[in-house]
């Protein structure tokens, strides 16, 4: 990225609010650390639900666009970390790295036709994908072992030094998703996230600007997938499981619903709402049956009263010049 | 190489579940005529259909005819439940597209997961209209469901072409689809249009359900193929008119038939879906309106 031309956005200096969310959510992982694993499991989850959602929300909050199918490069990456390690003794980061090089092949091959479709078009397009990833995922039983899914994937190492105790993962996790948000936040602020931005807006008036649309939304498309492989890999490695239901439509709503919850274009949206989301249903353990329902539920409910999300409630904290810059 | 009995035989099951899939398509049309957006919860009505008529046929002991006719009325409730609770507030508020298409999706995967908590997950099916058959012609055999299926299928095509050239109500249906703000200043009640096209999108989608049962079965998760299947239909007949959605579904089906013959039954929603993304990537308008430009621009 074109770093030294950028301009923030935000007014120069460290201010509470930047601050505040980072730690928040290392506040929330030291209280995990102490917790029980079960509860670190939940952790774990969430954070790597946020790493997912912080790549979509590149695409749909960003760039305006919409996928409903980033469940796939979900499944190559989880997929893609299981066969090497457990089949072919990779080391996971290695195997972790390679499939977001795969995803990434795989998104700009795929985005490169789909995304000149708009609207209704888009979303069913992008559904499909995920949905044709999701029955390959099934039958083709010699690569992925259908149904039965694959166990026995190592967790997360290098060179020898391997993650034995979840905490020790979830530490890895709690890094990797401030790094992710991070990455999302400078590209944000830069002149690539302001192009993004502008299509977002009006494409024809992006177009107009000189922004190179059909580029950029697949620039933002393939961002948003490498996010997605990345979060796939690690949850294979968090788990030690996985299996086609792991990667399915459900997954597709899970994320929707703590990006909309968060809310979508925000920053820190994304990973508020995945926490969110992830530890309600453990607060209410009789809701374990109503998961699904509850999920869409609450998605249902933010769509139509506040489509803003909770992060949206921070435009009150903030002074009106951000608030002006962050509708256009 | 399968033989020429295998190749008659899937397209002979072709017909009968492209001509589901036709109906579904239409259920599509209708709900975006009227209001402008896909509902990607079509499927479910589907599902709705097949489990509401099972459950009042098997498990209540319901004659067929009784169960048919109470079965539609309860599923189109449920369209026009979606329709109040859903996409009203929605568009009252001018949500987004995508949001709306998500709040269709999520509405899909809700009464999922509710019908799961209340039927189970067990697969079921019951007995076809009529019993006996199947018909054999040569090597080639026609379950007497399909001919149900066609019949059916003809007399809704039927039914709806009078519905929307020779009723106030359908004709009103149609002036909301060429411009829904011309539409309201006429004084048509575009609100209530809307409520009509979920009801009667649902009641399609229901008898889809209800004739197609008795040749597989019914399950809480078979809503989303035949969702996505009904809009390939819809698209592929260029996406908004009811006779293309038809003749695309029958296509469709077929090609999804031989698919099955060609690389074995697990990989027809790959191959159907994969279709799906040939066509709106070079056909964007359907396979039919393409021919009818270059036969204009002549």
């Amino acid at each position: 990225m074109t770093s030294h031309v950028t301009t923030s956005i935000e007014p120069t200096g460290i201010r509470w609010q930047s601050i505040l969310p980072i730690v928040a959510v290392l506040a929330l992982a030291a209280v995990g650390f102490v917790s029980s694993d079960y509860i670190v499991t939940v952790l774990g989850f969430a954070f790597i639900y946020a790493i997912f959602c912080t790549g979509l929300n590149f695409f749909m909050g960003y760039t305006g666009q919409a996928s409903f199918g980033q469940s796939a490069f979900a499944a190559i990456g989880g997929y893609g970390s299981a066969i090497l390690c457990t089949d072919y003794g990779w080391e996971p980061l290695l195997a972790l790295f390679a499939t977001m090089v795969l995803s990434g092949v795989a998104a700009v091959l795929v985005g490169y036709p789909t995304l000149r479709l708009r609207g209704h078009y888009l979303a069913m397009a992008t559904f499909a994908l995920g949905l044709i990833v999701y029955e390959i995922t099934i039958e083709w039983t010699a690569l992925t072992q259908g149904y039965m899914g694959y166990s026995g994937v190592p967790p997360l190492g290098v060179a020898g030094f391997t993650l034995d105790t979840l905490k020790q993962q979830l530490v890895v996790l709690v890094v990797i998703s401030l790094i992710g948000v991070g990455i999302a936040a400078r590209l944000r602020q830069s002149r690539f996230g302001r192009a993004l931005a502008s299509i977002a807006g009006s494409e024809s008036a992006a177009r107009a600007l000189g922004v190179d649309i059909a580029r950029y939304k697949l620039i933002a498309f393939v961002i948003a997938a490498l996010y997605a492989s990345a979060a796939g890999s690690l949850f294979a490695h968090f788990v030690g499981f996985i299996s086609p239901e792991v990667y399915g439509t459900t997954m597709v709503i899970q994320s929707f619903a703590m990006l909309y919850l968060g809310g979508i274009g925000t920053m820190w949206g994304p990973m508020i709402g995945a926490i969110i989301v992830s530890i309600l249903p453990e607060t209410m353990r009789g809701l374990k049956e109503m998961q699904d329902i509850a999920y869409t539920a609450v998605l249902i409910l933010i769509l139509i009263f506040a489509p803003r999300g909770l992060a949206g409630l921070s435009v009150l904290f903030r002074r009106t010049r951000v608030r002006v810059l962050e509708k256009a | 190489m399968p033989s020429l009995v295998e190749f008659l035989q899937s397209i002979v099951n072709g017909v009968g579940v492209g001509l589901i899939y036709g109906l579904v398509g239409i259920g599509f049309c209708v709900i975006y005529n009227a209001s402008g957006i896909v509902n990607f919860a079509q499927g479910v009505f589907v599902m709705l259909g097949g489990m509401v008529c099972e459950t009042l046929l098997s498990q209540l002991g319901i004659p067929l005819i009784v169960a048919v006719v109470l079965t539609i009325p309860l599923v189109a409730i449920s369209g026009i439940v979606m329709e109040l609770a859903i996409v009203r507030p929605m568009m009252h508020r001018g949500a987004t597209l995508f949001a709306i298409i998500l709040a269709t999706l999520a509405a899909q995967i809700m009464i999922e997961r509710i019908t799961l908590l209340t039927f189970g997950d067990r697969p079921r099916t019951y007995h076809e209209f009529t019993t006996g058959g199947p018909l054999k012609i040569g090597d080639v055999a026609i379950g007497y469901q399909l001919f149900w299926i066609l019949g059916c299928g003809a007399l809704l095509v039927l039914l709806l072409w009078l519905f929307f050239t020779r009723t106030r109500t359908g004709r009103a249906l149609r002036a909301c689809s060429q411009n829904r703000e011309a539409a309201q200043l006429l004084g048509i009640p575009v609100a209530r249009m809307m409520l009509i096209a979920f009801a009667l999108s649902a009641a399609l989608g229901a008898i889809a359900g209800i004739l197609v049962t008795p040749t597989q079965y019914t399950a809480y998760n078979v809503g989303t193929p035949f969702g996505v299947n009904g809009f390939i239909a819809a698209i592929i007949g260029g996406f908004g008119r009811a006779g293309g959605a038809l003749a695309g579904g029958l296509l469709l089906g077929v090609l999804q038939a031989l698919a099955i013959v060609a690389l074995g039954a697990g990989f027809k929603n790959v191959a159907a879906l994969s279709f799906l993304l040939v066509v709106l990537l070079f056909f964007p308008n359907g396979l039919f309106a393409g021919f009818g430009k270059s036969a204009k621009a002549h």
